[in-house]
C-alpha cells in the first residue's frame, strides 16, 4: 500500500511537471485548476479505479470519465499520453496550430469521452450515460469531475435531481473544491457552502475529504455503492504544488516565465 | 420510404408521435424525453413504452445533456417541449453536447410561430429558425401536413446526427399524397407558375397555396415551393426553382431576421442571381399583442388577403413584362 502511495505521489509530481512545461511552451493554459485536480486524476487513472484499455479507447465495457471542468485538460492529456491513448509527442504540440490537443478536450482525442469546456454540462451527460448503462444492464460506471465554481451553474442542480430520481448509483461525481473561480473567491460571490448539505438535499450520498490525499481519494472511490449517486467533495488548493501559485487567483490561467518558471520547476523537482 | 396512409384530420402532433411510437416499438434504443410537455398520442407511448419514456420535468438544459449522454450510450434520443424552451433555453447544450459531438438527438419543438397567440414572447417560436440555423451539424425539418410530419419522424430517426423538428399543433389540409413524395430533397414544388416563386415553410405553405390560387385569378402565375427542410437547404434545387420567374417571395410565420427569407436571400446573393426578393415575415419586434394565432397573423399581414395584397403591391414595380403582356388589369382593385 505504501509503495503504491509513493508511486501515485510520484506520478502526481510528474504530471504537474509536464503540465507546467506544456503550458510554458504554449504560452497558455490553466495551471491552477489542473494542479488542484492532479491527485484526483492520478487516483482515478493509476489507482485502479477506472476500468480502461488504452489499446481499445472505445471498448464498450470501459468506465466513462468526463472532465466537466474541461479547462483542466492539460493534466488529463498528460495522463492519457502516459497510458498510451495517444503518442506522448502530442504533448509538445499542445495548443499549437494544427495540434491534436487544444485548450479544451473533445472526442477526437482518444480517451476523451465528451466535448467539454463550457461548465455545467458534464453531470447531465454523465447522468445520461449512467442511465443508458442501467437500461442495458451494463456494469460500467461513469465518473464526472466538476469544479466548485461550476456548481454555480443551475444545470448542475437539474442533473443532480435527475440522477437522484433515477437512482444512478453507477454515477460518481467529484467536485474539485479549490474555493476560487476565475476572478474571485467563490464564497465572496455566492453562498456555495454548505455544499455537502446541498448535494445531500438533492438525494446524493456525499463524501467530503482531502482532495490531495490518495488515502482519502481511494477510500472514497472504492466505497461500496449505495442506492444513490455519490458525490465526492474534494477539498483542494488551486495551484497545488507550486508555492507561489497555491490559493492565488492570478494562476487560474497565468503562465510563469523567467525566474518564476525556474522556481516552479525546482519545486516540482523537474530540474 | 414506406409511408402509410394518414388522414388530413389528424393533429400533426399525433402524426409525428404515432409514427415515433411505431418506430420505438421496433427499436428499443429509441428514447423519448419530455420537459413536462404532453400530446394526445404521447399517452400511449408513456403507457406501452414506459422504459423508453422519461419526463425530466421543467429542466430543458438537463434534458439536452441527458439526451447527449444517452446517445453516447448508444441510444437514439428524441426530446420534446415548447419551441423557445426546446431551443433557446438550452441552446448551448444543443450546440456543445449534441452538435459538436454529432450525436443522434432529435429536438422536437411544438408551437411554431405565433401558435400560442396572446401568451406572448415567452411562448412564441419566431426566433428559433435563426438560432438553430447557425449550428453547422443541424438538420432542420419544418413539415406542413400530416403526411410529411409523419415522414419527418422517420427521417429524424434515420439521421445519424442532430435534427430539429418544428412541429405544428392542430389539423391542416393534406398537401402531399401518401407515398407520392420523395422527402429526401428538402423542398418540393407544389404549384406550377411562371411569374413569381412563392417560397414558404410549415403552416405558411397552406397560406401560400391559397394566395397562389387567388393571384392566378388576377392573372399572376405563382409557383409555390414548400421548403420542408430548412437546413441543409437544397441550394441547387432552390435556384432551379427560382430561375425563370421574375420575382421571389418568401413567406414564414417567423421573424425577418435569420429565418427562411434570410436563407433564401443568402442563396440569391451567393449565387449572383439577380432576382428580386420580397420577404413576408414578422417584423423585428417582440409580439405583446393579445389575440389568437389568426388574429396575430392578421396583425403581421400573414393572412391570405394581406399576403395577396403584399405581393400585388410589390410585384408590378419589378416585373415590367407583366404589363408588357397586358396583364395590368389584374392589379387594379
Amino acid at each position: 500500500m505504501k509503495d503504491n502511495l509513493n508511486f501515485l505521489k510520484d506520478k502526481a509530481r510528474q504530471v504537474r511537471g509536464k503540465v507546467l512545461e506544456m503550458t510554458a511552451a504554449a504560452g497558455k493554459g490553466h495551471l491552477g485548476g489542473a494542479f488542484s485536480c492532479t491527485e484526483i486524476l492520478v487516483a482515478l487513472y493509476y489507482g485502479g479505479i477506472l476500468r480502461l484499455d488504452a489499446s481499445r479507447p472505445r471498448w464498450e465495457g470501459r468506465d466513462r470519465f468526463l472532465l466537466s471542468k474541461g479547462h483542466a485538460c492539460e493534466a488529463l492529456y498528460v495522463i492519457l499520453a502516459d497510458l498510451g491513448f495517444f503518442p506522448g509527442g502530442e504533448l509538445e504540440n499542445y495548443n499549437k496550430p494544427g495540434c491534436l490537443l487544444g485548450g479544451h478536450p473533445n472526442r477526437s482525442i482518444a480517451g476523451i469521452e465528451a466535448d467539454t469546456g463550457s461548465l455545467g454540462h458534464g453531470l447531465g451527460i454523465g447522468a445520461g450515460l449512467a442511465l443508458a448503462a442501467k437500461m442495458d444492464q451494463k456494469d460500467f460506471k461513469t465518473v464526472v469531475l466538476l469544479s466548485d465554481g461550476e456548481c454555480c451553474e443551475g444545470s448542475v442542480w437539474e442533473a443532480a435531481m435527475f440522477a437522484a430520481k433515477h437512482k444512478l448509483n453507477n454515477l460518481i461525481g467529484i467536485v474539485d473544491k479549490n474555493g476560487l473561480c476565475v476572478t474571485d473567491i467563490i464564497e465572496d460571490c455566492v453562498a456555495l457552502d454548505p455544499l455537502d448539505k446541498k448535494w445531500i438535499a438533492c438525494g446524493w450520498e456525499v463524501v467530503e475529504m482531502d482532495g490531495h490525499s490518495f488515502d482519502d481519494l481511494l477510500t472514497a472511490f472504492e466505497r461500496v455503492p449505495s442506492d444513490r449517486p455519490r458525490m465526492i467533495i474534494a477539498d483542494t488548493v488551486k495551484g497545488k504544488g507550486v508555492s507561489f501559485m497555491e490559493g492565488n487567483i492570478a494562476w487560474h490561467h497565468g503562465v510563469p516565465k523567467g525566474e518564476l518558471l525556474q522556481q516552479a520547476r525546482k519545486e516540482l523537482e523537474i530540474i | 420510404m414506406n409511408i402509410r396512409m394518414t388522414s388530413s384530420d389528424k393533429d400533426l402532433r399525433d402524426a409525428f408521435f404515432d409514427e415515433l411510437y411505431a418506430i420505438a416499438r421496433q427499436d428499443p434504443r429509441v428514447i423519448l424525453l419530455t420537459a413536462d410537455m404532453g400530446a394526445h398520442s404521447l399517452g400511449r407511448f408513456k403507457k406501452d413504452l414506459s422504459r423508453q419514456y422519461i419526463n425530466v420535468c421543467v429542466a430543458e438544459q438537463n434534458m439536452i445533456s441527458v439526451a447527449a449522454g444517452l446517445a453516447l450510450g448508444g441510444k437514439k434520443v428524441f426530446v420534446y417541449t415548447i419551441i423557445p424552451f426546446a431551443t433557446m433555453r438550452c441552446f448551448e447544450q444543443i450546440k456543445v453536447d449534441v452538435c459538436c459531438m454529432r450525436l443522434p438527438v432529435t429536438v422536437v419543438g411544438i408551437g411554431t410561430g405565433l401558435t400560442y397567440g396572446g401568451d406572448g414572447p415567452t411562448h412564441h417560436g419566431i426566433q428559433d429558425i435563426a438560432v438553430m440555423r447557425s449550428l453547422p451539424e443541424m438538420t432542420i425539418l419544418n413539415p406542413c401536413d400530416a403526411v410529411i410530419t409523419q415522414a419527418a419522424a422517420r427521417l429524424a430517426y434515420e439521421q445519424q446526427g442532430p435534427v430539429y423538428v418544428r412541429l405544428e399543433r392542430g389539423r391542416f389540409p393534406l398537401i402531399y399524397g401518401a407515398g407520392s413524395a420523395d422527402f429526401s430533397r428538402g423542398l418540393h414544388q407544389i404549384r406550377e407558375g411562371e411569374d413569381i416563386t412563392l417560397i414558404a415553410t410549415g403552416n405558411m405553405v397552406h397560406r401560400a397555396v391559397e394566395a397562389a390560387d387567388i393571384l392566378r385569378k388576377k392573372f399572376l402565375s405563382v409557383r409555390v415551393v414548400d421548403v420542408y427542410r430548412i437546413k441543409p437547404l437544397n441550394t441547387a434545387l432552390l435556384i432551379k426553382m427560382m430561375e425563370g420567374t421574375k420575382g421571389v417571395v418568401t413567406l414564414e410565420e417567423n421573424c425577418l431576421t435569420g429565418g427562411l427569407g434570410s436563407a433564401v436571400s443568402e442563396v440569391l446573393c451567393d449565387s449572383c442571381k439577380g432576382i428580386a426578393l420580397k420577404r413576408l415575415a414578422i417584423p423585428d419586434e417582440h409580439c405583446f399583442a393579445s389575440g389568437d394565432r389568426e388574429a396575430l397573423q392578421q396583425l403581421y399581414q400573414l393572412d391570405v388577403s394581406n399576403i395577396v395584397h403584399s405581393i400585388v403591391r410589390w410585384f408590378p414595380q419589378r416585373a415590367e413584362h407583366v404589363f408588357m403582356e397586358g396583364k395590368e388589369d389584374g392589379f387594379r382593385h
